[in-house]
């Protein structure tokens, strides 16, 4: 039987060099996705979420398990993303790279075909939009809802991570989709 | 009709709200046909975020292992210089020099007087004149500076 994340945890708590290894490829594409998903730079996110797993190594001793594995490292990635982007929003003022990933269109990442071009160009515009929507909206926001979609969290899992409450999760929650739903009501 | 559910539509969407509240919140959508386009729309939104979201570009993840690895090596190395044990040479002669630094200032501050405020100053100044006067005798307190600076004045008035 596959031994559990939080077993592992406790693990590398221990310095188990093996444990580590595994931890790390099983979550080594959800915490390079999140991470992307936040700061929408590849160079920024691997670093990121390799910090991740560098804080996960040194601080595993101190997981205790009360809350679950995934929960407790996505925490510690999130945090780490929100103070990259806040160190470096000044910078981002100056130098502006529109980013970063995007050079891709939107179709290049459908992986459902659409039969109908027009069809196509609309939804291409509405999905391209709609991205560039989740990039303006504010940090937390944006967490919560990367949390939501991305990793299909829990609201009472994306509090965890966030370090607030279920209830004001659902408030970031709401905000989010309502101004993401006005900018697909545009289209 | 109670109020608008709004920030409970999406975790009704997503099926966690405990059955009470589920039911009150599919009641409403039952007689509010506003929250119930909202919440079709809230459902074609999430199902077209992952799209609209995209993917990041792809990773050589044995790459991405091998740069972790190093980073990890590389960051052991700084906490290992940390806590490198100083060599007992080293330390002694530091501990020593700081009990020297510490001994010495000790001695310093105990050699300077008290510091002296500007008052202080003027009256210890002008003492070998207030010496000469009676009612400086009488004054419990030197603090009066007004009446000390006028001192000299009451004094060639008196003999005058």
């Amino acid at each position: 039987m596959e031994p559990s994340d939080e077993a592992l945890c406790e693990r590398v708590g221990r310095r188990d060099e093996a444990a580590f290894d595994l931890l790390v490829s099983r979550y080594q594409e959800r915490a390079y996705r999140l991470a992307w998903s936040i700061l929408r730079n590849a160079e920024d996110a691997r670093d990121i979420s390799q910090e991740a797993f560098i804080r996960l190594y040194e601080t595993a001793g101190s997981f205790r398990g009360k809350s679950k594995f995934s929960t407790w490292f996505y925490r510690v990635l999130v945090n780490l993303c929100l103070d990259h982007k806040r160190k470096h929003k000044w910078w981002k003022l100056l130098v502006r790279d529109d980013d970063d990933d995007r050079s891709d269109t939107i179709l290049d990442r459908q992986p459902a075909p659409v039969n109908d071009p027009v069809d196509k160009l609309s939804r291409e515009e509405t999905l391209k939009a709609l991205g560039s929507a989740v990039d303006r909206l504010a940090p937390r926001q944006r967490a919560a809802v990367l949390l939501r979609v991305q990793e299909d969290m829990a609201t009472y899992d994306i509090a965890q991570v966030l370090k607030c409450s279920e209830a004001t999760v659902r408030v970031h929650l709401h905000r989010a989709l309502a101004t993401l739903k006005k900018t697909v009501e545009k289209h | 009709m109670a109020r608008h559910p709004d920030t409970d539509l999406v975790p009704y969407l997503r099926g966690e709200l405990p059955p009470a509240e589920r039911e009150r919140v599919a009641r409403h959508l039952e007689e509010c046909p506003d929250c119930k386009q909202d919440t079709e729309l809230l459902r074609d939104l999430l199902g077209n975020l992952s799209h609209a979201i995209g993917q990041p570009p792809a990773v050589s993840w044995a790459r991405y292992r091998a740069e972790l690895r190093e980073k990890l090596e590389a960051r052991r190395a700084q906490v290992r210089w940390w806590r490198r044990p100083m060599p007992l040479a080293v330390s002694a002669s530091l501990a020593a020099a700081l009990l020297l630094v510490a001994v010495w200032g000790g001695r310093e501050l105990s050699k300077s007087p008290d510091s002296l405020g500007p008052d202080e100053v003027v009256i210890g100044r002008e003492l070998g004149l207030l010496q000469e006067f009676r009612t400086v005798e009488r004054l419990d307190l030197l603090e009066d500076l007004e009446v000390i600076s006028n001192l000299d004045r009451l004094a060639s008035e008196r003999q005058g």
